[in-house]
């Protein structure tokens, strides 16, 4: 029996957040070991949008580079079309100059970004495992992971575990980290291409209907194309039909043409639903060896777009930490818990409120949307919300958290 | 394909494929690519008989980047091409280039007449063409001009996800390629060295230097849909070259015509490589009295 493998850091995860760190952590010195449990990185249909304040973090974990190589395209406008805004009315939202030094967001494959990010910690001298299977975590001074390959069973002892397994919580669950789950509507989201009617610098995020509607584009005629529906008719794009039914539901009264730059795209990759469940957790995302990050220690609902930076802040600050001193107890995590927790009650905060104002429908709805249009024309601190998903949420003005300015927004627009 | 070989020339690590035996051609790739770019030809050529070397010529690829504009003249990478068949052993190779591999191509032509056996320049004509651009030629090559900034270009090619360098290469040649290569360490410096080094805008203002005429058997080719450089600057490169000259033109063709029209490429150049006679026959050596 050989004598297990002893890494500095076993990463259970080879997404946003787990590959980013191994990156960094393989540049500062660190032996690492990076488990993935695809076989090859495809399109899963996730979060492609990245903050410009993520951006930053990007930069700063040295893995701006795998983003742009990776595909990243760079969205200069926000155009603000939606049922509650008459056409003349519609404005372009300048996305470029929220943090100087860094343009508007970017939006990308994002498998196609992490396959970079991989390659890159290896360059550096990671060790990366594809088809990682049934990968078991204990908790420890000396924590064990054990996983299986083809080859067989395999075993390693490093000195800290980064858990970085995204909403599945893999690593959470085994460490007994809990969630506070709630969940208000649903989303989907698709790869298309052929959109050369759409501008490419423009994004579009609006409601008309029963749609919440998001289209980011990639360049070269691609783009991300995002949903968010109601529980109540949950299913609507599943089944046979449900791509050309996704497609069609682009064909809305206030986008230019009515939508035809989207509804007649040909789909790029796979369509896939699901629940928008923000996770809260119960407790520290760490325990004895054991430190989580990015979606795995918790997110706030999607249709803020804040996920992909938080990963990049959780990578940065966790690897900081660690190539500051070889202290690795819980203590010394103890400044990213504080700032994860505070950072996490804010976009909670935000998401819930955006939730609330743009992914509900009806008349009532509608009319509030237009009312907290006007409301905010008047006030424009009372758009203090739609910064969160450009600048980091400390940067946010701490009123745009208080209950007094979430139930005055509502009272003062129901 | 075969790993690629290295080997130590001119100060710099230069990396190269080597496949295939018989007439060795020597292949150059242009900005911003490497020896990938050939990977279409190099299997044809190879069946075709032909022993096929592609390097990565300098600030490309898995070759040494040096950091300063000065180590990316044309004469010190033309030196890099020599001392690379010197260390092959190999006499009078054929020689294919595309792009800046074309410029390159041409300054061998001129300066090692002796040590070169076929000619063929992909894209981009004979340097006295260029020496009297017409106005045409001159809006074609902003871009050109644009690297000229040293320091500056690197960060607005980088700026906002590289975007105007995204901009700038649209969807042509390896696109989705060229910028992972480019975001090796030290890899954009080097390559825009290139332009640093040669075609300097002072340079466009010097009166055009008496190129020496090419003996060579000289095929051009060029794709009508390219957006860089122009056919008139690959139809007058003939007047420059004594030798047999031919010129192709591939219609359904942009600027990266071995990715463009990887066969029609490959099946010019087996058709073309050791058709005509060279410009100066092997002489058996001189018998001493």
């Amino acid at each position: 029996m050989t004598r297990p493998e002893q890494p500095d850091v076993v990463i259970v995860g080879g997404g946003i957040a787990g590959a980013s760190a191994a990156c960094k952590l393989t540049a500062g010195g660190l032996s690492v070991v990076l488990l993935e449990k695809q076989a090859t990185y495809h399109d899963l249909v996730r979060g492609e949008w990245l903050a410009p304040w993520g951006i930053v973090e990007a930069q700063r974990l040295g893995v701006d580079d795998c983003f742009s190589a990776g595909g990243a395209w760079e969205i200069r406008e926000w155009m603000t079309w939606d049922e509650a805004v008459t056409e003349d009315e519609v404005e372009a939202v300048d996305m470029t100059r929220f943090i100087p030094g860094v343009g508007g967001p970017m939006s990308f494959p994002h498998h196609a970004v992490c396959a970079l990010m991989a390659e890159q910690a290896v360059a550096g001298g990671a060790r990366l495992v594809m088809d990682a299977a049934r990968i078991r975590v204990v908790a420890g001074e000396r924590p064990v992971v054990t996983y299986r390959t083809e080859e067989g069973e395999h075993e390693l002892r490093p000195r800290l575990v980064l858990g970085a397994t995204g909403r599945g919580c893999t690593v959470g669950r085994q460490i007994g980290v809990t969630m506070r789950n709630s969940m208000h509507h649903w989303g989907g989201g698709m790869m298309v291409e052929g959109m050369d009617g759409w501008p490419p610098d423009v994004q579009a995020m609006g409601t008309e209907g029963d749609v919440m509607f998001m289209v980011f584009p990639q360049g070269y005629g691609r783009a991300r194309l995002y949903l968010n529906f109601p529980v109540a008719n949950k299913h609507r794009y599943r089944g046979p039909g449900g791509v050309e039914r996704f497609l069609a539901a682009y064909a809305l009264k206030c986008l230019p043409d009515r939508g035809r730059a989207v509804t007649g795209a040909r789909p790029a990759g796979p369509l896939s639903v699901w629940p928008s469940v923000s996770s809260v957790p119960e407790g520290p995302p760490l325990t004895e060896g054991v430190v989580l990050i990015g979606d795995e220690a918790g997110n706030a609902d999607t249709v803020l777009g804040t996920g992909l930076s938080c990963a990049m802040r959780d990578a940065r600050t966790v690897c900081d930490i660690l190539l500051a001193s070889s202290d690795w107890s819980p203590a010394a995590f103890e400044p990213y818990v504080k700032e994860r927790g505070s950072r996490l009650e804010r976009l909670d905060f935000g998401a819930s409120i955006i939730s609330r104002l743009h992914v509900e429908f009806g008349p009532a709805a509608v009319e509030r949307r237009r009312r907290v249009r006007r409301l905010m024309a008047r006030n424009f601190a009372a758009q203090v919300t739609g910064l969160l998903n450009m600048v980091a949420p400390e940067d946010v003005p701490e009123f745009g958290f208080s209950e007094f300015f979430a139930e005055r927004l509502f009272r003062e627009t129901a | 394909m075969t790993e690629k070989k290295t080997v130590s020339v001119n100060d710099i690590e230069l990396a190269y494929i080597d496949e295939g035996e018989g007439d060795p051609v020597i292949l150059l790739h242009g900005f911003p690519d490497s020896s990938y770019l050939w990977r279409h030809q190099i299997p044809a050529l190879v069946d075709g008989g032909f022993r096929v070397i592609a390097p990565d010529l300098r600030g490309f690829g898995d070759s040494s980047k040096p950091q300063e504009a000065e180590a990316y003249g044309m004469q010190t990478i033309v030196n890099d091409v020599v001392a690379l068949t010197l260390k092959l052993g190999i006499k009078r190779p054929h020689l294919v280039g595309h792009d800046w591999g074309a410029a390159i191509a041409w300054m061998y032509a001129f300066l090692m007449p002796r040590r070169l056996d076929h000619l063929v320049v992909l894209s981009v004509g004979h340097p006295g063409v260029f020496a009297t651009p017409s106005l045409e030629q001159r809006a074609a090559s902003w871009y050109m001009l644009f690297y000229q900034f040293p320091g500056v270009s690197e960060e607005l090619l980088r700026r906002n996800g590289w975007r105007l360098f995204k901009e700038i290469m649209g969807r042509d040649g390896d696109y989705d390629r060229y910028l992972r290569d480019l975001a090796r360490p030290g890899a954009l410096t080097a390559g825009l060295n290139w332009y640093r080094a040669n075609r300097s805008p002072e340079a466009e203002l010097r009166p055009a230097r008496p190129f020496p005429p090419v003996y060579a058997p000289t095929l051009g080719i060029w794709g009508a849909g390219d957006k860089a450089l122009l056919e008139e600057g690959m139809t007058a490169s003939g007047k420059y070259v004594k030798g047999p000259w031919r010129y192709e033109r591939i219609e359904d063709a942009g600027h990266w015509l071995p990715l463009d029209a990887p066969d029609e490429v490959s099946k010019l150049l087996l058709g073309f490589l050791g058709t005509e006679r060279p410009a100066h026959e092997e002489r058996r050596p001189r018998r001493r009295l």
